[in-house]
Parts: structure tokens; sequence; C-alpha cells
């Protein structure tokens, strides 16, 4: 069956199966790398992207529940701009080993600074856990988001002041 | 003058630097900002359209005869291209590491549920699912043995009948007179414990995609963690020459070892279906695959009995180790030599005897896991300590004290520590900062006023060898090279699986040695193309394996000193060479760029490429006494933490960690924070929540991570910033010694330890799931 919805600011059109999950019409058919493969049922959080600006797993995704919808990954999010304080407070903390799950953890951070600008460590927590890290032991990735959260602040002052 | 090109002297040379350009400080990493943005390529980054899809036939059967495999029924798809079993492996169907116990594809029987019997190959995912189920293979069920205890005492059923006994290997560590030892003691403890298995779970199945080429070469782009081994298993089973097969590893999704053993194997899988087709062909585990095939931590037996004089002096240990090995050795013989050879734990022990038994049952194999037999022991060897200071009414901190090994002394297996012990002062430094002592007594009031909240506070303390066990050989090896616009680049066998060698100590290595600008210098890693530089696991990536950066760099440099010499007019121990700026020191308006140097270097005759092989100095050890010579260093480490126990539920809440780390240089201490942080995180998971549940045949019944439960964000601790003793390694660069496996190894004894205090019952079983807990304190 064929949908149609926005991928990465871009109208798309894919021929897919009834039972294909949006992981596999990204990667296999549409070639977006950036959204990962670690569990394929709803665990470990390496699939996220933004459905409609919310973070969803794109492994449990059928892929035509997103017709007609607006789908996002890190990629393009990074490329535009949007995302380049998290990238920075990521980079600059240490918050990346090996970069796998890094992806899936800032668009849950992008959507929860959104939602939330200044958020306390216990809201940090809460909003990523779903997203598993094996390698930090996610402190300096609470740092990350916090730091994070500063420099978007910083951002939208500039832009006031500007 | 002659230029110095001999290791030792270079190594000596920079190991005496005091002053560093970039060196202990935290460089962000050069794959951090791709990694971020999803740029980063991993092994599934590399399948694309065209590509042949494999999928693994895997056993139904824990323990049985195979006897015989139909697949015609499969190869009726369309779009199935072939089957292959071990019949059709043109080379040696033998991939065990430590013995050659184990097939790449099973043979003639099966010896755990799970094991992989064929590979299907088709053009279409979907085609390669059904054509799995088609496959018919017919078993004999042979009785099944998963008890380790039984599997020692029983003959008549063997996992491995050529074997004639379930034990397939035994260690020996011998010291003093261990009757002797405790008869001098006042005080001995005996106990039982016990650990289980610990998946990996790195986010990153295994995979890998084989591409043969038009000169019968082949290509294997693949998560292993040592390119050069993968390398000769695929040509042992393809039965080609090293040289026609390269190995590629791209960024790995985490490794802990894990890759280290199953690498190697998917590779050779998907190269066998490559070769036999001539057609590129991508294998990777799902989650499930992954779970119940790959090689995990050791599930151990261990009998520990210690005795200590009243004045608190350790006098004599004597251990039995049993490591449920699983249906193949795999590592399992290099596991058992390492938890042998450390079941002391870092203190200073007159007298000792260690044996150790790795025996076969029908489960999956142990294997290299972050540690490796290390936690197990040290957990063990840090209940016996707490229980001594307990019964010579000591704290345990000063107890530890008393006894941790100093320069000069020697281990249990009579080697010498001459230098680089910095342990005893790390842990001091510890009690100290953290106010050990007064919280220790805090806890203990305060859990004569609360009921249901008991606290406690535990430490654990731990050593662990860098390189291999005994006088294996081991060594470092790089290849330098500066292009005439003065870019560097680095090749090296080391890899990327987040633990940062490659990208920031390496970077910091060359930068410092040859003074040329951070960014100006690139790191290819995880390469055949590179020089065979030894795995990426056993914390060797920057302990060892920078050891050839430095070389080759410190090479280069000397040549480029004498050559700036010459054009500042100057003499060449003079020159300074960093960030990039040449100049005479104490007089920097002689000076030059290094992108000017690097071109007179080409016009004038100066090699600017070279290899920094070294090969580590080693003693003997001797297997018939159980002494002598085990490693060139030990790292050293100390975690404290502070714990909660709900005794109404059983649960336990880790609530701070303080780790202590003697690893000489820290060569970029953010990195080495996110080591620490990251196997705190990974310890606490096996300790509190992490475990295989198995059915009577062996079956594991939680392959999947809904239950096979790791840590989020909401169940670690603060880690407090490590304190550091740079205890300076001879060898290392700069120093260094390894760090990468370290804070995981006391964390199963540091928690336990302090659950223990909360509770007052000694803990000798882990994990400590609430369920578990919640019967301790009801058996109570």
């Amino acid at each position: 069956m064929k949908i149609s919805f926005t991928l990465n600011g871009r109208r798309v059109e894919v021929d897919v199966e009834p039972n294909e999950v949006l992981l596999d019409v990204l990667r296999l058919k549409l070639g977006v790398k950036s959204v990962r493969r670690g569990c394929e049922r709803a665990e470990c959080g390496a699939c996220t992207v933004l459905l409609d600006g919310k973070p969803v797993y794109s492994c449990t995704i059928l892929a035509p529940m997103v017709d007609g919808r607006t789908v996002e990954t890190v990629d393009y999010l990074a490329s535009n701009g949007e995302l380049k304080p998290l990238v920075e407070a990521f980079v600059k903390v240490g918050a990346i080993q090996c970069g796998f799950c890094t992806p899936g953890f800032l668009l849950t951070a992008y959507s929860l600074l959104r939602r939330n600008p200044q958020p306390t460590v216990e809201e940090v927590k809460k909003a990523i856990e779903g997203n598993i890290c094996r390698c930090t032991g996610y402190q300096k990735i609470i740092e990350a988001i916090l730091l994070a959260s500063k420099l978007y602040a910083e951002k939208r002052s500039e832009r006031k002041e500007g | 003058m002659a230029l110095v090109e001999d290791p030792y002297a270079l190594l000596e040379k920079w190991l005496k630097a005091r002053e560093f350009i970039v060196v202990g400080k935290g460089i962000e990493r050069a794959d951090a900002f791709d990694k971020a943005i999803g740029k980063a390529r991993f092994v599934e980054d590399y399948f694309d359209k065209g590509v042949l899809f494999v999928k693994q036939v895997l056993s139904e059967e824990p323990h049985a005869i195979l006897e015989g495999i139909d697949y015609s029924e499969a190869l009726k798809i369309p779009k199935v291209v072939g089957v292959f079993t071990a019949q059709d492996i043109p080379g040696e169907n033998q991939v065990g590491y430590a013995l050659p116990d184990q097939p790449l594809l099973a043979e003639g029987k099966v010896r755990f549920h799970a094991e992989p019997i064929a590979l299907v190959a088709a053009e279409d995912i979907d085609a390669a699912f059904e054509a799995v189920e088609r496959v018919k293979v017919k078993y004999k069920p042979l009785p099944v043995i998963l008890d380790p205890l039984e599997a020692m005492n029983r003959t008549d059923v063997l996992v491995h009948e050529e074997n004639g006994s379930n034990i397939a290997f035994r260690t020996k560590v011998r010291k003093g007179n261990v009757e002797e030892g405790f008869a001098k003691s006042d005080v001995i403890v005996e106990n039982e414990y016990r650990t289980h298995h610990q998946d990996h779970l790195y986010l990153e199945t295994e995979g890998a995609l084989a591409i043969p080429d038009f000169e019968g070469r082949i290509t294997v782009i693949t998560a292993a963690q040592y390119p050069h081994l993968a390398q000769s298993i695929v040509a042992r089973v393809l039965g080609i020459p090293m040289s026609k097969v390269k190995i590629v590893i791209p960024y790995l999704g985490g490794g802990f070892g894990g890759k280290d053993d199953e690498g190697p194997l998917v590779a050779a899988k998907a190269a066998l279906v490559a070769y036999k087709t001539g057609k590129p062909a991508f294998l990777m585990y799902t989650r499930e695959e992954s779970l119940r095939i790959h090689p995990k931590r050791e599930a151990t037996i261990i009998h520990y009995k210690s005795g200590a004089t009243k004045d608190g002096k350790l006098m004599a240990i004597e251990v039995k180790i049993i490591h449920d090995t699983g249906a193949y050795t795999n590592r399992g013989p290099f596991i058992l030599w390492r938890a042998s050879v450390h079941a002391s734990g870092p203190y200073y022990v007159p007298h000792a005897k260690v044996d150790g038994y790795c025996v076969y049952t029908n489960k999956f194999p142990q294997g290299s896991f972050r540690g490796f037999g290390n936690p197990s022991v040290q957990f063990a060897a840090e209940a016996q300590m707490d229980e001594l200071a307990k019964k010579l009414g000591m704290d345990p901190v000063d107890f530890r004290l008393k006894n941790l090994l100093r320069p000069g002394q020697t281990t249990i297996t009579n080697q010498l520590l001459d230098h680089s012990v910095g342990i005893a002062e790390a842990v001091e430094k510890l009690a100290k900062k953290m106010g050990w002592w007064e919280k220790r007594k805090a806890f203990t009031e305060y859990n004569k006023r609360s009921k249901r909240y008991k606290r406690g506070i535990g430490i654990g303390v731990a050593w662990h060898g860098i390189s291999t066990s005994r006088g294996v050989p081991d060594w470092s090896n790089a290849y330098i090279k500066i292009d005439k616009d003065g870019s560097v680049t680095v090749y090296t066998g080391i890899m990327e699986m987040g633990q940062g060698s490659p990208n920031s100590s390496h970077r910091q290595i060359v930068a410092e040695v040859l003074g040329a600008p951070l960014d100006v210098i690139k790191i290819v890693f995880g390469t055949t193309d590179a020089p065979d530089t030894g795995a990426t696991h056993a914390s060797r990536g920057t302990s060892i394996g920078a050891i050839g950066v430095l070389v080759a760099a410190a090479k280069i440099r000397e040549r480029l000193n004498k050559l700036a010499a010459e054009l500042l007019n100057a003499r060449p121990d003079d020159i300074v060479i960093a960030n990039g700026k040449v100049y005479v020191r104490g007089n920097e308006s002689k000076s030059m760029t290094w992108q000017e140097l690097i071109k007179q270097a080409y016009a004038r005759g100066v090699d600017v490429s070279a290899t920094g092989y070294f090969f580590l100095p080693k003693g003997k050890f001797d297997d018939a006494k159980g002494q002598g010579y085990a490693y060139p260093a030990y790292s050293y480490v100390a975690v404290a933490v502070e714990v909660e126990v709900d005794t109404y539920t059983g649960r336990v809440r880790v609530l701070k960690a303080y780790p202590a780390l003697a690893a000489g240089r820290i060569i970029n201490p953010v990195q080495v924070e996110g080591q620490m942080e990251g196997a705190i995180a990974q310890g606490l998971g096996y300790v509190l929540m992490e475990q295989f549940v198995f059915d009577e045949k062996g079956r594991v019944l939680n392959a999947d991570m809904t239950d096979y439960v790791v840590p989020t964000a909401l169940d670690v601790p603060v880690v407090e910033k490590p304190v550091y003793v740079e205890d300076l390694f001879k060898y290392g660069p700069f120093g260094a010694k390894g760090v990468g496996e370290m804070a995981l190894i006391p964390v199963p004894a540091a928690i336990s330890n302090a659950v223990s205090h909360a509770l007052g019952i000694r803990v000798t079983r882990l994990p400590l799931t609430p369920e578990n807990v919640y019967f301790m304190i009801k058996k109570k």
C-alpha cells in the first residue's frame, strides 16, 4: 500500500506492507540511517523519531499509522540548527561514548526542553527513562541536557535582544 | 649525532615529561559530533539493496545428536539463494579461542539451546525468515547437564566426549604453605559465593557485511574488537590466506568484550555465504538471537577460606573457583586464569592456594565481559575481608589499609611489584574525602532508629593485571604518516566501541609528542590495513595500544627536532613544537609553523613516517608450581557506595558511589570519568537487576529487553568525581595503565558489602533483586 507523510520537511510517498514498521521503512526504503535498531520491541529508545513533534519508538509504529503525519529525525533537526545547543552540550560534557543511542536521546531531550525549558534533574531522568544507554551511566547525559537548557535560554534571549 | 629510535629510550624520555600541552586535559573526542547528528556509521548502515540477507537456523535442543538437516523445502522459496551447513565450510570448522572445541556451525551434535546449525541466504528479508522455518533438523536428544557441580562429578553425560570429563581446564596458584598460614591465624572465615551470568547488552547487536571482490579477496565490515583476529578466523574457516581477507571495523554500538568473542564468528558466517555465493552477504543478530547465542559473563561458585592474625594481618587464603563455561570454553581458560591469579584481591598474603575449574554444561558459552573473571572473585575476596574485619572488631577500611599491596611486595603468584602500586594511597584518600568512618557510624546509628528502611555503606577494592595473563606474548604497534600539508594520519588496529581510545587519547598523545595541532590529526582505526595492534580488550586500548602510537610519534619527533634545529640554528634539545608552532626555547622569535617544518622535511629528505612497534617484556609462569610472572603491571580501583534497603519489599537503591583509581597517568579525565560512571552503572545492573532465567532444558526464558532488565536513568546513583593516584607504569604511554574495565570490578563487592552492612546479613549470592533480598531478610 502507498502512504505519504512529511519526512524531515519534505513530502515522501512510499510503498509499504501493512505490517511493516516505521523503523524499517526509514532505514531500508528511505535511507535514513540515523535511526538505530536496538531491541525491536519498544524498550531501548535507539530508534526514537519525532512523530508530529512527539518522541516515539519507530520500531513499533506501523508504517500505515504515519500516513499524512510528520516524522522528524536527528540528522534533519541537526542540519537546520534546532538541535545545536543539545549537540554542543553532549559533545562538550562527554555524554557520547559509542554514540549508538545518542540520536534517540537528543530527540527525547529536545522534546522535553520544548515542553519544559527548565527541567529539574528528576524531570530529566523521568523524561529519558525510556532511552537506554549502556556506556555512560547517564550522569553526563543528564548534565548535558541541563546545560543545553541553559544554552537554549541564552539563544532565546539573544533572539529577543537582537 | 645518531637519532634515538630505541622504543625503551623514547618511552622513558616521554615518561619524564612534567608539563603538557594536551595530555591530562578533557579534550573533546573527535567522533562526538558525527555521533550526535547520526552521521557516524555502524555495521547495519552499510547494508543496502542487492545484498544477500542471512539468517541463522538455531538448535531447538540443548544437547542432542544431529541426525540430519533437510533444507530442500527452504530452497523451493524463489528468493532463497542457498542454505549452508558445516558440510559447506571449505576450511576448518573450528573457532575455539583457548581450546579447539568450538565449531562455527554445529557438526555431529549440538551442545546448547540456540546453537547455530545452518545459515540461510536470500535476496529478501522475508524470504530468509520463511526459509529458516522450513529447514528441518532431526535431533536425537541426549541427557542435559546444567549444574556445573553435577557436571564436574559425572562422566556418564559428557558435553564433549573427546575430553573424557566435563572439566575442560584447571588452574593452580601456590604460595607459601596454607596449613601453616591458617595455624598462625587468630580468625578464620569460610564461605561459598555464587555469581550469575550477565549479558553485555550493547545497544547494537552483532552484525557483519562480507563483500567478495574480483581478485578473490573478501572484505568484511564487522562488529568485532580485534580486526586481525577476525581476519585469522575468517581465513581459517574459508581455508584461504589471511592476506586475502580484509577486516574493517566501523563504529560499534558498544562492545564490552562481547564482540571480541562473537565478532570474528559473525564475520566468518557472513564471509562463508559471500564466499560460496560470490555475492555481498549481510548477517545481523536480532536482540533475541544476541541474548541466546553470544557468550556471557561467567557464572561462578567460589569457595573461599581466609585467615588473619589478631592485629589484622592477612595470613592465608584457600580458594576454589568453579566457572560454568557452558557448551564451549571460548575464552574460559583465560578468564579462569585471570580469576585465579587475582583471587587474593590487591592484598599482601603470605600463604595462598587457589584451584580453578572451568566446567562444561549445556548452556551458552562463558565469554569476555568487562572485568574478565575478576568481578566475581573480587566479590568473594572482598566479602571475606569485611567478615574478617568484623571478627577482628576492626573497621573494614582500616583492615584493608593494613593489608593493601605496596611497592616491593609480592603477589600470590610471587611476582615482585617493583613500581606503580598506588592503591593504598588511593583508598586512604578516598576514605578521607568521602568521610568513610563518620558515615559508617552514622548509618549504623540510623539503622537502630529506622524500622523499614536500612542504610549501608560498603567498599570494594580491586586490581586488574594489564595485558595478557602470564607470559603470553603481547605487543603494541602503529604506523604514522604525515602528508605534505602537515596533516597526520595514524593507523592502528585498536578500534572504537565507545571507549574513545583512538578518538581521544591517541590523538592527544600524537599532538603532545609531535606538537602538531589536534585538528590535523586523523586516526584510522579498527582495520587490518593497520599493523596488528592486538585486541581492544583488557583495558589495553590506550595502556598498550597507544604505546606504539607514542613510539612512532616520538621517532618522527626526534627527526623533526634535528631538522628544526638546523633550520633555526639551535640545538635539537632546545626545539619546542607545540600546537603547530615550532620555536627555540627561550627565543620564540626564532620560529616557524608546523606546516613549514613538514614542507622542509619533504624538501630535505627527512622521513616523516614511522612504525612504532613495542614488544612487552614479560617473565615466565610455571604452571606446575603455580607461581611466577602474571602481568607487566596492575591497575587498581576502589568503589564505595551508600545504599538504602526497603526491608518491606527487598528493594535496594544505590544512593551514591565514590570511585578511586590508581591507573597511572590520566590522559583524558573526561573520558576516564565516562568509563568510571558507565562501569558503575553496568556493575549496578549486574548486581541489582540483570539475570538470565533458564528452564529445565537450559532454554533462556527472558531473551528480550522486556524481561532482561538493565538500568535506566532512574536507577543509577550520583557518581562523585574519582580520586586519582597517578602511579606511573614505566612502559605505559606517559605512564598510563588500563581504565575501561576497572570501575565495574569492585561494584558487586561494594554493593553487597553495603547491603550486608545495612541488614547485618552476609550476602554470598547475586543478584540482589528485590525478591532475593526479601527472602534473605525473611530467612534471618
